[in-house]
């Protein structure tokens, strides 16, 4: 049976890995390839790695940072989000080392974009980023460069229902970084039913995920900020989401990736 | 094991990186190249990938290495294919549009219905207990694709459920086709690997 998964999150803005409160304060938390390596030894089922200022900056994919992860030799998935803009971004960040990318500003932008990479490296590899939030019974999408919302454009509709896009990562902008705060009816009201969402944004304890897990829609939590204030926490979510379908917690190995990287340069 | 050399073949597409760690994590050596001069001296030889059926199948026809690889399997080298290595190994694949596939293992790669891509850890169930993967039976392992296997069910060796149960690990004489991602199964993705290189190997 396929398994739900749990998703650790590294945020990174200039560099540094962050933590983020509604994506306009951010608290640093120090070099993202710790934080990387740490969720790689507590058994997270992938890894997103966000760099939040490259569409902004129009400075493109965070190429020496994922050549930099690429190098731990992570036994865990990695996906990356940032920056990515055209087909050769996509096939540069999958041959320097992860394994999904997610697009964000394309899907505003440049749809037959996306359609191309889904050509080149399979949907499975193709992760959609939509920005949420519920407001007077309606789902606005958020657009982080022009600071507005409006509804999700009918054309995007009908391409995640084609299947070039495989998952839809669904961020609670707005509660991103609170506790308790992801808004379910995001869930409940997301217009299309066979849409399978990874869900992010002010998930922060068990009980929570469980709930969220619940919806069949939903194929994983992403937790972000909630796995910053204690060590191991990957495997202490996993142990208390034993009653459903999740892999369970694993504990193997304790050396430093970036140590034996670093020995082999 | 005596020393082992893996010869991973570049053809360009999909992350490399993962599977060379993991490999010389595990103490083997570790050749990467698109050039049959130097995947010669390797034991083993393995063919990994991440994107589209055609795509790849277009870029090894480009670097002449379609030949390369039917006349090692033919000279009976041990050859692993990784999740689309895997699928390149069967007669052809419906993904965007028929092309034809190496033809090492009978078969047919077919899309999942409704667009239900198999992503995420899932369990593998071998069949035949006398598989060197049968260590594996019951573990998890990390999927990513769109698309499956279709087969006659003499080829499959172990399978897992997804929609439907599909074959994860296929298998003809020294040609083994793995449908998800040993290098990013932690753990179980290691033990896998060096048990089913080491029988490869020393068969």
């Amino acid at each position: 049976m396929l398994k739900k998964r749990l998703i650790g999150v590294v945020t990174v803005k200039d560099g540094w890995a962050v933590q983020s409160f509604g994506y306009h304060r951010y608290l640093p938390l120090g070099k993202p390839e710790c934080l990387v390596e740490n969720l790689d030894r507590w058994g997270a089922d992938e890894i997103l790695i966000q760099v939040i200022d490259r569409s902004k900056n129009r400075s493109g994919p965070d190429f020496h940072l994922i050549e930099k992860l690429g190098k731990l030799g992570l036994e865990t998935p990695l996906i990356y989000a940032g920056g990515v803009s055209t087909l050769e971004d996509g096939v540069k960040i999958i041959q320097l080392g992860a394994d999904r990318i997610v697009v964000d500003a394309l899907l505003h932008d440049e749809l037959v974009v996306v359609q191309k990479l889904s050509e080149r490296l399979g949907a499975q590899a193709l992760i959609g980023s939509l920005p949420l939030s519920y407001n007077s019974g309606a789902i606005g999408w958020f657009n982080y460069r022009s600071k507005t919302s409006k509804l999700i454009s009918n054309e995007l509709l009908v391409l995640i229902q084609s299947g070039i896009i495989s998952e839809l990562l669904i961020s609670d902008w707005e509660h991103e970084g609170l506790p308790r705060g992801f808004e379910q009816k995001l869930v409940e009201n997301f217009p299309v039913k066979e849409a399978r969402l990874i869900i992010f944004g002010g998930i922060s304890n068990s009980e929570q995920m469980s709930a969220l897990l619940e919806y069949s829609g939903v194929v994983a939590v992403a937790i972000g900020n909630f796995l910053s204030y204690r060590e191991h926490a990957i495997q202490m979510y996993k142990e208390a989401l034993r009653a459903l379908p999740v892999r369970l917690a694993s504990y193997e190995s304790t050396f430093s990736l970036i140590e034996v990287a670093n020995a082999k340069n | 094991m005596r020393a082992c050399t893996v010869g991973i073949i570049d053809y360009g597409i999909g992350n490399l990186a993962s599977v060379v760690h993991t490999l010389r994590d595990m103490g083997f050596r570790v050749i990467v190249s698109n050039k049959a001069a130097d995947l010669d001296v390797a034991n083993i030889l393995m063919l990994p990938g991440v994107g589209a059926f055609p795509v790849a199948m277009s870029i090894l026809h480009e670097r002449g290495l379609v030949d390369y690889l039917l006349q090692q399997a033919d000279l009976g080298r041990p050859l692993i294919g990784i999740c689309l290595g895997m699928q390149l190994l069967v007669n052809a694949s419906y993904e965007h549009k028929y092309t034809s596939g190496l033809g090492l293992i009978p078969g047919d790669i077919l899309p999942f219905a409704n667009h239900g891509g198999h992503i995420g850890w899932n369990t593998l169930v071998v069949m035949d207990e006398n598989s060197p993967c049968m260590e594996s039976n019951g573990e998890d392992f990390y999927f990513n694709h769109s698309f499956f296997y279709q087969g006659p069910s003499k080829y499959q060796v172990a399978i897992t459920q997804h929609l439907m149960p599909f074959a994860s690990i296929i298998q003809r004489d020294n040609v083994v086709g793995l449908q998800f991602h040993p290098e990013k199964s932690q753990l179980a993705g290691k033990i896998l690997l060096r048990n089913l290189i080491k029988s490869l190997v020393d068969a």
